[in-house]
């Protein structure tokens, strides 16, 4: 029980930085070229519904790419500094 | 963009923008079409009468009654920005108490997927043919006219007058049959 507790813990569910702008241009991306997809083929079967329908399903698309914090969003953590006491702590062992 | 909210909102907002703006396309797409077609009317029979309108005034006016054929192919009209047509039947005529009077006498919805074809025989009208007094006993220049609104996804709604008129005659007497 103990270990799966620490498996639901250990899944990271932020995104960093650059994790953020690439989900943002990700989903502006799909979401466009999927407009003007529908756009093309409602124009071609002459039906609006259908560029909805497009429209709709890369919503979707997009979601379920830049939804979920998939691991590629956290691919370039900040460099933290290490906290002040560590580092004075370590400088007092060095004298 | 931070956490699965912000994001899920963002993909929701900018999704409605792009249908917005695509909406915005297939409105400039058909916006200069022109939406007007040909019609072939003509009246069978026309007769007219001279009864109480107790919707009104409970005084004797003129009442006419006239049976036509319309024949029309409205499948031009359709594309992808039309949902429906409302077609309309008019009546165009000129008395000693208006310069002009319209009357509505029949009208139909035709909706994306129905027939668009159409060539109807000796039809009824749909509405009542009141005159408000004595102008249709021997009126010479009666004009029929068909006319549509478009009703579209997005856009103008514009009515059209359909190409091809029938001007036709009441007959100069009273009728006294049950019509």
């Amino acid at each position: 029980m103990s270990s799966w507790l620490q498996y639901v813990k250990s899944i990271q569910i932020h995104v960093d930085y650059d994790g953020q702008e690439r989900a943002e241009k990700l989903s502006r991306l799909i979401i466009t070229f999927f407009g003007i997809v529908g756009l093309i083929w409602g124009y071609v079967t002459q039906q609006f519904l259908q560029t909805i329908y497009v429209l709709g399903a890369g919503s979707v698309m997009a979601a379920l790419i830049t939804v979920p914090p998939w691991p590629m969003y956290h691919r370039k953590p900040l460099d933290w500094q290490k906290s002040q006491s560590e580092v004075t702590t370590k400088l007092k062992k060095k004298k | 963009m931070h956490t699965i909210f912000t994001r899920g909102n963002a993909i929701v907002a900018y999704t409605l923008s792009v249908s917005a703006c695509l909406t915005f396309c297939c409105f400039l797409s058909t916006v200069f079409i022109d939406y007007r077609a040909n019609a072939t009317l003509n009246t069978v029979k026309v007769v007219v009468k001279n009864v109480a309108d107790y919707s009104a005034s409970r005084e004797k006016n003129d009442l006419g009654y006239l049976t036509f054929d319309l024949k029309t192919d409205l499948t031009p009209l359709f594309n992808w920005n039309v949902k429906q047509l409302f077609l309309y039947l008019t009546a165009e005529y000129q008395t000693e108490n208006n310069d002009f009077n319209q009357v509505v006498l029949w009208d139909k919805i035709v909706l994306r997927g129905d027939k668009t074809v159409f060539n109807f025989k000796n039809m009824n009208t749909k509405y009542y043919f009141w005159d408000d007094g004595n102008g249709l006993r021997g009126n010479k220049n009666v004009t029929l006219t068909l006319s549509w609104n478009i009703i579209p996804n997005a856009g103008l709604l514009p009515s059209v007058n359909a190409f091809g008129s029938h001007t036709f005659a009441f007959p100069s007497e009273y009728t006294s049959l049950r019509v």
